[in-house]
């Protein structure tokens, strides 16, 4: 909590996988209130199992991971998604790669069911025609069945889902994968004008050109470690000279 | 053979059967558990509404007849809540959880219908007649007062539980989770606390149906066992984890079941149904549901 600047999140010594696989390798990562944090690397290398190991749904996990001064990490060896509601309820947001959408549930519902904590329950309403101003597509779409939209839109359901909630982390895992370029470039716009405030959002990304000069930081990951950082300030400088 | 009766009698098995294959249905889709445990639901709620009417007439209270059917419908909800202590919460998180759930369930269906059997005797009781002794004529067809309330009350709860399930928040969880048990967790759905209200809903229609079947056979510890087959047989020709279709499946297996036991006998009733599931199956290997679906799945 140095110099007044509220630490959203911080993970020490971080390891998480699958079985006899471990995909994260004593990892370190502390996300600051109000800042927007790239995540880049290829497939494979961990950023989305650090997503999940934040949210407990890794097979098994250990290592500590304070979000906003509680700790919701430790040591797992199973049990995936048993506390994940917990970390939820601590104020993380995750919108998952591949789009968890329930498929039936009509995107107003889906809306809803992003509102779990109380204050987000009473407050649904004016968050609903918050989250239509970012994704102005979906007004005509909140009584349709989420499993007959396309994946464009299907991808704003499942992070106006994450927005409804009262989170004060915001982990985005691909935002633009499988989309059409056009559309992945809109939905990254739409997920940079949005007011953070005092919370904090991470987003993970292969395609570096569309986080560069737009967010605060942007790590890399590789073989599950968290490798070179570079404010965005600086890869900004390099731009404007090169 | 008459077109009057058959009707009313498919009618009142397609309400009480529903009513099982929906509460399984509802049960598997939401937790992944497949609950073998209901013919001992079944059968507790019987033995809890007349061993609760024992007591009330040992004590000279005369218990209202509607009583009967909210402490059948309490005692489900009880043995429902009991089944997702023991076999829902300590194992669902532990690999292999649909196996497991499925031992579990049915170790808790036969020590507990020998539990019954152990405690109340082999005798079968039976319950005070709930709906009387009145009977409505209409066009040829004879609605007595145990098929009337049976249908009425059936479909009151049926009717119920599935607004409850559209409009409350608790039901929009519990449709959650049959749809995505992993994003719901990602929304903030406790597993646990959600699987305590499936289990204790579908233990209250279990209950409701014990009570209303009691009207015509009796309590007896094994009297769950064919619901049980029944139920989970339903669940699966409408397709697990829908709704509407196990209520149409349930709808056309109480006509076959009608129309077998006025035709052929009843006790080809089982054979027929069978060869009526597997038929469905066969055709449409989702069940119902697969021709109902709206939207595609993932």
């Amino acid at each position: 909590m140095a110099d007044g600047v509220q630490e959203i999140l911080r993970v020490t010594s971080l390891s998480a996988g699958y079985g006899a696989l471990r995909i994260l390798h004593d990892l370190d990562l502390t996300v600051l209130a109000g800042e927007r944090l790239g995540i880049v690397g290829l497939n494979g290398h961990g950023k989305s199992t650090l997503f999940l190991a934040i949210a407990g749904l890794t097979g098994w996990q250990r290592g500590s991971i304070l979000l906003n001064g509680h700790e919701v990490g430790g040591t797992r060896s199973q049990g995936p998604g048993r506390y994940t509601h917990r970390v939820v309820r601590r104020g993380l947001a995750l919108m998952p790669q591949g789009d968890e959408i329930f498929h039936g549930l009509t995107v107003e519902e889906h809306l809803d069911s992003g509102a779990f904590t109380p204050r987000a329950w009473r407050e649904r309403k004016p968050r609903k025609a918050r989250i239509l101003e970012i994704f102005p597509p979906l007004a005509k779409l909140m009584a349709v069945p989420v499993g007959r939209l396309s994946g464009g839109e299907r991808r704003m359901v499942c992070l106006g889902r994450g927005l409804m909630a009262d989170a004060s982390l915001f982990l985005v895992d691909e935002p633009s994968l499988g989309l059409a370029p056009k559309i992945g470039r809109s939905v990254m716009q739409a997920l940079m004008n949005i007011e953070l405030g005092g919370a904090a959002m991470v987003i993970a990304e292969q395609n570096v050109s569309l986080l560069e000069g737009r967010v605060d930081r942007i790590i890399g990951m590789h073989v599950g470690k968290l490798k070179g950082e570079a404010s965005v300030s600086l890869s900004g400088a390099a731009r404007a000279q090169g | 053979m008459d077109i009057g009766i058959i009707a009313v009698n498919a009618l009142t098995l397609a309400c009480i059967y529903g009513m099982l294959a929906i509460g399984i249905s509802i049960t598997w889709s939401s937790l992944g558990l497949v609950n073998l445990a209901y013919g001992f639901m079944f059968a507790f709620a019987g033995y809890g509404a007349w061993q609760i009417n024992a007591w009330c007439s040992a004590a000279h209270l005369a218990l209202p007849p509607v009583a009967t059917l909210a402490i059948g419908v309490l005692c489900g909800a009880l043995a429902g809540l009991l089944v997702c202590a023991l076999a829902f919460i300590p194992i669902h998180d532990k690999p292999n959880f649909t196996m497991r759930g499925m031992v579990a369930t049915i170790a808790i269906d036969l020590i507990g219908t020998q539990g019954l059997l152990w405690y109340f005797g082999p005798r079968a009781k039976s319950l005070p007649e709930i709906f009387g002794y009145w009977q409505i004529e209409y066009g040829g067809i004879v609605l007595t007062a145990n098929t009337a309330g049976a249908i009425g009350s059936s479909i009151l709860l049926l009717g119920a539980v599935l607004l409850w399930m559209k409009s409350s928040r608790r039901g929009l969880e519990i449709r959650a989770m049959m749809m995505n048990p992993h994003a719901a967790s990602l929304v903030g759905i406790g597993v646990r606390r959600t699987g305590l209200y499936v289990m204790a809903l579908t233990g209250g229609l279990a209950g409701l149906a014990a009570v209303l079947l009691s009207q015509t056979y009796y309590v007896s510890p094994f009297a769950g066992f064919t619901p049980l087959i029944k139920g989970v047989s339903i669940a699966l020709c409408g397709g697990l984890g829908s709704v509407a279709g196990a209520v149409i499946a349930a709808v056309i297996l109480g006509i076959n079941e009608a129309v077998t036991a006025a035709t052929i006998g009843g006790q080809y009733v089982l054979i027929t149904q069978f060869a009526l599931i597997i038929a469905i199956i066969v055709v449409r290997p989702r069940g119902i549901a697969g021709i109902l679906d709206r939207a595609r799945e993932a």
